[in-house]
């Protein structure tokens, strides 16, 4: 049995994962998401991934990014380092599309906020 | 002089934007005052996801959920100044004068009610007594934030945190991604004060130690940190001799708590409340003086921005709605007992059909517990929590008015363990 | 003969309680003591007690601490020509509060002024880690030149103040008693005091008058010593207005420049080493606090020793400043060791409150460091001042060390084997209220020296008056926001908590002293000393510096070289550091 700290919402409910023949029996969850959650983390852990890309704007030297959907746990750091080779030159707005389908992946990195298009 | 604004808010963060939105629906003159050059307050640099998980469903990151406030707030007919300072607020026969300060020069504005959403400031080193010298190196988490998130800069090679408030379990995740090492999470508690699932995804996911019961006694280097020592606490959280340990580290990021920012409503004489830091507030989260609404982080520290925004519109619709003609009948106190820190609003509206919202926190951690609130020792409700924990904030609805209430009725809150179990 | 006599009997008096290693040794005009001891606090002691006051002979300690590597001074790591050649009429090592004065003062005469200061700031050290006090001079005993010069000083302090735009509020100092038989004592002190020793302003207040004034001392204090004449002022920000006056009147100030060594050529100093140039003084002006003896050996001139006395203060929010609204301090009948002034409670001119100091010998010059230990005594003691201060309400703390000799006063007087060489050292307590008189002392010493080589004019665009940036926050609605429509960048409050705006940093940066730190700015204009410390502004001053400066993120330290906030840009562009295994 496995004892896990589920993170989709800010319950943080103790779950209790019992494998037998490939079958996963989850205890310990308030709601659906957290046997999909607890499935997902001895299966295939996945996790969001939030930072910022450098500008060549002064004055907003970075902007905030995350990646469009959940990508599996062990590429956080290789997804970082293309996050981190990104230099944005134009005034984007929330939602665009820097890198899309991130290492094959199907996540996009996405910008998450519109203070470069807001400004003039 | 022109016509006065109906409510003015100050603070253009979480609760003070939805406070404004609120405000206007209900047909109010509102005036929005941000200190800072945009609106978003403190959710500016908090570029994780997360937020809005109750209001929308979503794990929006700080940034998204401020737009989707500013995206309303452009279709609306609502004065905002950024960048401008209150510097005084004065009582007047008829509401209030405000005093301001921005690029255009000073300026006056009557209003008839005021939005206190002034946010909350982070405690420092010297207010949990590190000793040694004070080189260049030791920051709050915050400050901490605003460098890697806002300047792009990184404050740190290697860093030791001490406290495990939730910012400094973000930091430890967002300094780990951008290449620092997080030597470990220090926490003078014997339990984590953030988030259970910030711990599990901020720490355990980048293998960060969390030491529990330990504290950093002092810091050393002479231009800029070369190293803290930590030591272990004992239950009265003094630091045991003989524990003592010397980290190498060039960064010491404190998330040792937050403070409500008050000075306004402290100039304003409002009678403040011990447990949340915050005004005494009503249920329509009025303040002890007539007109003055508080909410969000100024109020009391949320541990959810969702719950920011929701106290913000509370406040501003009933300041949309407040005349200062109104006989307004007595609000009744709640009084919580040793096992709650604080419950919020503390007095309470026994009168009106009107759905109040409350919010509480554990002083301990509690499995089992059941949330009770009597008045002169009859049960007037009841909920069980399976855990209760001091850093999770805890919220119902309730409303008074079917109780019959009396005006001098002594309504207490606790929470009641199961028997044998602590 | 005399020296012989005196040299056996210290010799005795030492052999027993230290042994027969340590000896004194009475030279022309010095008595030297050396040896070995393994503690520093009997190093201390074996000194003080070869003390001979009266005479011009100092105590000068050759006491080797047994094991003890001595810490090197701190320094700028890096180093240039700047100053390669410079040959100026004057020149003053140490930027404390005797340093600026002394240049200010000299900046009167068509001199070329140059003074030094290893440290990023004027007044990093002493002058800026005590608690302001100018004081009245009543526990002082007639004959010392500290007693001389604190009357003179306390004087000259409205005026003073007043030229250099420096806030200064005499605002009387309460020395309480809880015993009523003390009375008789008490009175026959405060008549010598005040006819003797010229303390004119001193007298007794009774119960009730005391609690007019202040209300919230200890009820049990019963009667009080009181010296309306007694004042605070903010010692950095007085130390910092006599430089920069000093800098609009023609005296160049060098910060960053530590004094490596000197060439000395028959009894006079010819050239000073720094980290930025050599350097050719006519006469040289020692004002170098804890560091004074090291620059007098250096000059070859060694005939005193600075024993280092750290003490601590605690900073109060302003919220507890109500307490006290003066100088308040309490004598029990537990005697203070003879050389700690027992620390007290002060009212500053910003409104927090200051509690301390307590007093602690150490041979570390530059250790800072606070401990918990000081502020606890100091808490206990001060409690019996005043029984509502509390340690809740400390916002920061800071420690300081004063530049102590083993005589406990001031040396004030030309080099005795070195002739272009003015000494202005052991100015610990009360050294900020004699700072006026001092200089304009030194300034009479460096003229006599300075005309035995040149004529020396006095120059006529002197200006003694400082003109400090304007505060905003201070002015009159009308007048702020004119200054605003004038300047835009007063309308952008930076500071939240002292309510400071960018246009009055940018001020900072343009003054005649330009600090471009974290630091510089904090001490200049308060940003970063509210509640938050810092927390929500320090972010945005690094920008303002950074911008105004054309500096990188990066280049913007706390307090100058290796202070450094940032490391440079996030993005992986900045390389882990490699860290040794952790010790215990």
């Amino acid at each position: 049995m496995k004892e896990l700290t589920c993170i989709v919402c800010p319950n943080g409910c103790t779950l209790h994962v019992e494998e037998s023949n490939g079958r996963y029996r989850v205890t310990g969850n308030l709601c659906k998401r957290g046997e999909e959650f607890a499935v997902a983390e001895l299966t295939n852990p996945v996790r969001t991934v939030c930072s910022t890309v450098a500008t060549a704007f002064p004055k907003v030297p970075v902007i905030p990014v995350r990646v469009s959907r959940e990508i599996p746990m062990e590429r956080i750091f290789d997804v970082m380092e293309k996050i981190n080779k990104i230099v944005v030159s134009e005034r984007v707005e929330k939602g665009t599309v820097l890198i899309e389908d991130v290492l094959g992946l199907g996540a996009n990195i996405i910008v998450t906020s519109s203070i470069l298009s807001e400004q003039e | 002089m022109k016509r006065p604004y109906d409510v003015t808010v100050i603070g253009g963060g979480p609760a003070g934007l939805a406070a404004a939105l609120k405000a206007d629906e209900a047909g109010a003159r509102v005036l929005l005052i941000e200190r800072e050059a945009r609106m978003g307050g403190v959710l500016k640099q908090c570029i994780h996801d997360g937020f809005g998980l109750i209001r929308y469903g979503e794990r929006l990151t700080g940034p998204e959920y401020v737009e989707r406030f500013t995206e309303s707030l452009r279709q609306r007919n609502i004065t905002c100044l950024v960048q401008t300072f209150v510097t005084a607020v004065d009582k007047r026969k008829e509401g209030f004068l405000l005093t301001v300060v921005n690029v255009n020069g000073v300026a006056a504005y009557r209003t008839k009610t005021i939005v206190l959403a002034t946010g909350c400031r982070e405690r420092t080193a010297r207010q949990v007594a590190i000793h040694g010298t004070r080189p260049a190196g030791i920051f709050t988490a915050g400050t901490a934030q605003h460098l890697v998130n806002l300047s792009g800069q990184m404050p740190t090679k290697r860093c030791v945190i001490l406290g495990s408030g939730d910012i400094g379990l973000i930091m430890a995740r967002r300094l780990t991604l951008e290449g620092a090492e997080v030597a470990g999470v220090y926490e003078a508690k014997a339990e984590p004060s953030g988030l259970t699932r910030n711990i599990a995804q901020c720490l355990k996911d980048y293998d960060i130690p969390l030491h529990l019961s330990h504290t950093v006694t002092r810091a050393f280097g002479e231009r800029r940190l070369d190293a803290v020592e930590v030591a272990r606490v004992d239950g009265a959280m003094r630091p045991v001799p003989g524990t003592e340990k010397r980290i190498s580290c060039d960064a010491l990021i404190l998330s040792v708590g937050l403070i409500p920012e008050n000075e306004i409503a402290e100039s304003l004489g409002v009678p403040m409340d011990q447990g949340t830091r915050g005004p005494v507030c009503n249920s329509d989260f009025m303040t002890g003086v007539p007109g003055v609404f508080s909410c969000g982080n100024a109020l009391h520290v949320s541990d959810l921005v969702d719950y920011v925004s929701e106290s913000g519109e509370l406040a501003g619709a009933a300041a949309a709605g407040y005349q200062q003609e109104a006989v307004r009948k007595r609000d009744v106190p709640v009084r919580p007992d040793d096992s709650l820190q604080y419950i919020v609003p503390q007095k309470i509206n026994v009168h009106d059909g009107i759905e109040t919202v409350l919010y509480f926190r554990s002083r301990h951690t509690v499995r089992d517990g059941t949330f009770a609130i009597e008045a002169d020792g009859k049960e007037l409700f009841e909920k069980h929590y399976r855990n209760l924990r001091p850093p999770e904030m805890e919220r119902i609805e309730l409303d008074f008015s079917s109780f019959g209430l009396k005006e001098d009725a002594r309504i207490t809150a606790r929470i009641r363990q199961k028997e044998g179990i602590r | 003969m005399y020296g012989d006599n005196l040299e056996k009997k210290l010799n005795r008096k030492l052999n027993k309680h230290y042994g027969p290693t340590v000896r004194a040794r009475i030279d022309e005009d010095a008595i030297r003591v050396s040896g070995t001891l393994s503690r520093w606090t009997d190093i201390v002691a074996a000194c003080s007690m070869c003390v001979q006051k009266g005479t011009p002979m100092h105590v000068v300690n050759d006491i080797v601490l047994d094991g003890v590597t001595m810490p090197q001074m701190r320094m700028p790591s890096w180093s240039d020509e700047e100053l390669e050649g410079r040959r100026p009429d004057v020149l003053v090592i140490g930027g404390g509060i005797s340093g600026a004065s002394i240049a200010r003062e000299l900046a009167k005469w068509k001199l070329d002024i140059l003074l030094v200061e290893k440290e990023a700031d004027l007044a990093v050290q002493a002058s800026g880690r005590n608690d302001g006090e100018v004081h009245p001079g009543v526990d002082l005993n007639k004959g010392t030149l500290k007693q001389h010069y604190v009357l003179a000083g306390n004087k000259m302090f409205d005026k003073i103040c007043r030229e250099l735009d420096v806030p200064f509020h005499r605002c009387g100092q309460y020395v309480g008693f809880t015993r009523w038989w003390m009375y008789p004592a008490v009175l026959a002190y405060v008549w010598h005091r005040k006819y003797i020793c010229k303390v004119t302003d001193t007298v007794i207040l009774g119960r009730k008058e005391l609690r007019r004034k202040e209300a919230e001392l200890n009820p049990d204090i019963c009667f009080a010593m009181y010296n309306p004449s007694a004042g605070c002022v903010c010692p950095y920000g007085l130390t910092i207005a006599y430089g920069e006056n000093a800098v609009e009147n023609g005296a160049q100030i060098s910060l960053n420049t530590a004094v490596l060594g000197m060439e000395t050529k028959e009894g006079r100093i010819e050239c000073v080493q720094t980290n930025r140039g050599r350097i050719y003084p006519s006469i040289v002006i020692n004002a170098a606090g804890t560091f004074a003896e090291d620059i007098a050996a250096m000059a070859g001139d060694r005939f005193y020793s600075i024993h280092p006395r750290k003490g601590t203060n605690s900073i109060l929010d302003k919220k507890a400043g109500h307490i006290v609204k003066g100088i308040a301090s309490v004598k029990t009948l537990k005697q203070n060791p003879a050389h700690t002034k027992g620390g007290g409670i002060l009212h500053t001119v910003h409104g927090n409150l200051l509690v301390g100091p307590d007093a602690e010998e150490t041979y570390e010059k530059e250790n800072f460091a606070t401990r918990q230990e000081s502020i606890d005594a100091v808490f206990a003691k001060q409690k019996m001042t005043a029984g509502r201060l509390g340690k809740k309400d400390i916002i920061t703390y800071f420690t300081g060390v004063r530049p102590a000799t083993y005589e406990e006063d001031f040396i004030i007087e030309k080099g005795r084997r070195t002739k272009n060489l003015i000494h202005c050292a052991g100015i610990q307590s009360p050294g900020l209220t004699t700072a006026p008189a001092v200089a304009l002392d030194i300034e009479r010493m460096a003229l006599e020296e300075l005309r035995k080589i040149k004529a020396v004019e006095q120059k006529d665009t002197f200006d003694p008056n400082r003109r400090g940036g304007p505060v905003l926050k201070d002015m009159s609605k009308e007048e702020r926001d004119r200054m605003i429509r004038k300047n835009p960048d007063y309308g952008i409050i930076v500071c939240r908590c002292e309510e400071i705006s960018k246009g009055e940093i940018l001020d900072a940066l343009k003054s005649p002293l330009t600090v471009p730190t974290v630091d510089g700015i904090k001490k200049r204009l308060r940003p970063g000393m509210g509640r938050c410390q810092g927390g929500f502004c320090m972010p945005l001053v690094m920008d303002i510096i950074g911008e105004y400066m054309q500096l990188r993120p990066e280049e913007v330290t706390k307090a100058g070289d290796g202070s450094a906030i940032t490391y440079g840009r996030t993005k992986g562009a900045v390389q882990r550091r490699r860290y040794d295994e952790e010790t215990i």
